[in-house]
């Protein structure tokens, strides 16, 4: 256990340190000239950060859900957050929106996650409490309209919004910057202190909720922190840098499969490992075609697929 | 050695409740539960055995009545000391859980701040699983995964477990084990146990048996003295025959109605 403690924790810092001095430039931390610096410090900290954050954000969140569910196929997504949160988004790219600076669109999408999230628990309430069908079918059907307004909006767009909108869509971490970070920080730490203060709780309630009752659990209410946590970690998330695939829907099982199926490992390792991955991938994605970028979500899938599909083979890794 | 105290663990005191609107499913519902009991629970399909047993654990409130456990009203219990006190065990089981046999059974420890004197190796040795404890769940035999979620409420360490038919879907000789072990928790360490079941003549094997129908009592005592061939008509409708011999435990003839 005390090794997979240390890789757990380590492989995330080793990319993290990596995805700084790598890429279409190599900077030599102990050699740096004026523009190395800049690079650094500038460019590819504030980056990698934010790769980091959005990477533990997912991961945490696809561990969550797939337990307050008990849906294996569940991911951050399912909820529809992410697609209020780019409808928002889009409408501001498109229209050119600029209230708020820099901080125009990551505000939107932000709001337009949160209200999504919120529609979402207001519709799978009923009777004193959340419940996980009503949400998941209510995550999808938000889910399927907004998106088909999304279309809509972009079907009718100009050829740059357009363009933009849809890199955004598909994750773009190149707008990242050193102010947005404080920001994606407190939500996404808050998220996860909050539901790993709830993980007992969260493994309670994957055994049903007569049985979480019996151990000293309020179902409604425990599964109520756990979907504001998620609610939070994936609006920040968005809002950091778009969509990105994969991370929560398959790492967590990935984990489980590493470092076993209780909450209170499986939350934190999925977000170290998240993050790890988004990590690589955004490195990937810049350094292989430069100047060109591919999508980080892009990049992701094609790493982390294989990989889980490896896993699949091996052993039986998809339950919740 | 049952009823060893004169206060009961947990009383039901002219219990009420509805599902919906129109009328009452349970009515002035009263018997208590003493320390040390084994009580069978049995009654047709939806004569109100799991309401009673999910009143009990608290997870439905009364819409009237007392419900007192330990002499204390059990809606003024927090959640987590009340799960120190009683453990419910619902009839389905998820056993696709992901969870090892250890991690299940460790569960059991949620309710408390500080560690109890039992270990989960004890635990899992009362259920005669020390074995299996890194295996996962979903390996076990179904008599097994029911003896883990057992473990888990030794760990829990209540004194009253509410099983809502712990031996449905298991053969015989897993249901025999499972009635084994709970009569060796209820003598060596003095637990209270209520267990639905559907099997007469299993039934027939307990101290106490408690017959529902409509969610009313029609009789609790003896299963020879609850349990007779009128009562059985009255509670399921079909005609049966028991069939005593000297010196063996009776059993019930279905004959009459095939």
């Amino acid at each position: 256990m005390k090794t997979k403690l240390v890789v757990i924790i380590l492989v995330p810092l080793v990319v993290f340190g990596l995805s700084l001095v790598l890429g279409p430039k190599i900077i030599n931390p102990f050699a740096m000239d004026e523009t190395s610096r800049e690079i650094l410090f500038s460019v590819r900290a504030p980056r990698s950060i934010v790769a980091l954050l959005m990477g533990m954000a997912l991961g945490a969140s696809g561990a969550v859900l797939q337990g307050i569910l008990r849906n294996p196929l569940a991911d951050p997504y399912i909820l529809g957050i992410s697609s209020g949160a780019s409808l928002s988004a889009a409408i501001g790219i498109i229209m050119g929106l600029t209230f708020l600076g820099s901080f125009t669109i990551p505000v939107l999408a932000f709001a337009g996650a949160i209200f999504t999230g919120s529609l979402v628990g207001v519709m799978g309430w009923k009777r004193g409490g959340l419940w996980p069908e009503r949400l998941l079918l209510a995550g999808v059907g938000l889910s399927f309209l907004f998106s088909a307004l999304l279309m809509l909006i972009m079907s009718v767009s100009s050829d740059e919004g357009l363009r933009r909108a849809t890199l955004w869509i598909f994750g773009d971490l190149s707008m990242s910057d050193w102010s947005r970070i404080p920001f994606g920080l407190i939500f996404v730490l808050g998220g996860m202190l909050l539901s790993m203060a709830r993980a007992k709780a969260l493994n309670a309630l994957i055994l049903g909720d007569e049985l979480a009752h019996s151990l000293g659990f309020t179902p409604h209410v425990e599964r109520f922190f756990l979907f504001v946590s998620v609610g939070l970690m994936t609006s920040a998330s968005v809002s950091l840098g778009g969509m990105i695939g994969f991370i929560g829907l398959l790492v967590p099982h990935m984990i489980r499969f590493f470092a076993g199926s209780d909450s209170r490992a499986l939350i934190p390792a999925s977000a170290f490992m998240g993050g790890a991955l988004l990590c690589v991938a955004d490195l990937v994605s810049r350094s292989i075609l430069p100047p060109m970028e591919l999508p980080a979500g892009v990049v992701t899938a094609i790493i982390g697929s294989p990989y889980f599909l490896y896993l699949l083979r091996r052993r039986n890794v998809l339950s919740v | 050695m049952s009823s060893a105290s004169d206060l009961p663990i947990l009383d039901f005191d002219r219990i009420s409740f509805s599902y919906a609107k129109n009328g009452a499913f349970i009515k002035d519902l009263s018997f208590s539960i003493g320390e040390g009991e084994f009580i069978g629970l049995l009654g047709a399909n939806g004569s109100g055995k799991s309401t009673i047993l999910k009143l009990g654990g608290g997870i439905l409130k009364p819409s009237a009545g007392r419900l007192m456990l330990w002499g204390k009203s059990l809606q003024t219990f927090r959640n987590r000391d009340r799960a120190k006190l009683i453990s419910y065990m619902p009839q389905s089981l998820d056993v696709t859980v992901p969870f090892t046999v250890r991690e299940l059974v460790d569960m059991g420890l949620y309710p408390y701040d500080i560690r109890p004197a039992m270990t989960t190796g004890e635990a899992l040795d009362m259920v005669g699983l020390r074995g299996r404890a890194d295996g996962r769940l979903a390996d076990l035999s179904s008599g097994e995964q029911r003896r883990t979620f057992i473990a888990m409420t030794l760990l829990q360490g209540a004194g009253l477990l509410l099983l809502d038919e712990p031996l449905a879907n298991l053969d015989i000789r897993y249901q025999i084990e499972l009635v084994l072990l709970l009569r060796r928790l209820k003598e060596e360490r003095n637990i209270s146990i209520v267990m639905a079941l559907h099997d007469i003549n299993v039934a027939l094997q307990l101290e106490k048996v408690m017959l529902i129908k409509s969610g009313e009592i029609l009789g609790i005592g003896a299963p020879e003295e609850v349990l007779t061939e009128e009562r059985i008509r009255q509670a399921f409708g079909i005609k049966v025959r028991i069939i005593r011999q000297q010196g063996e435990n009776a059993y019930v003839s279905y004959k009459n109605s095939f």
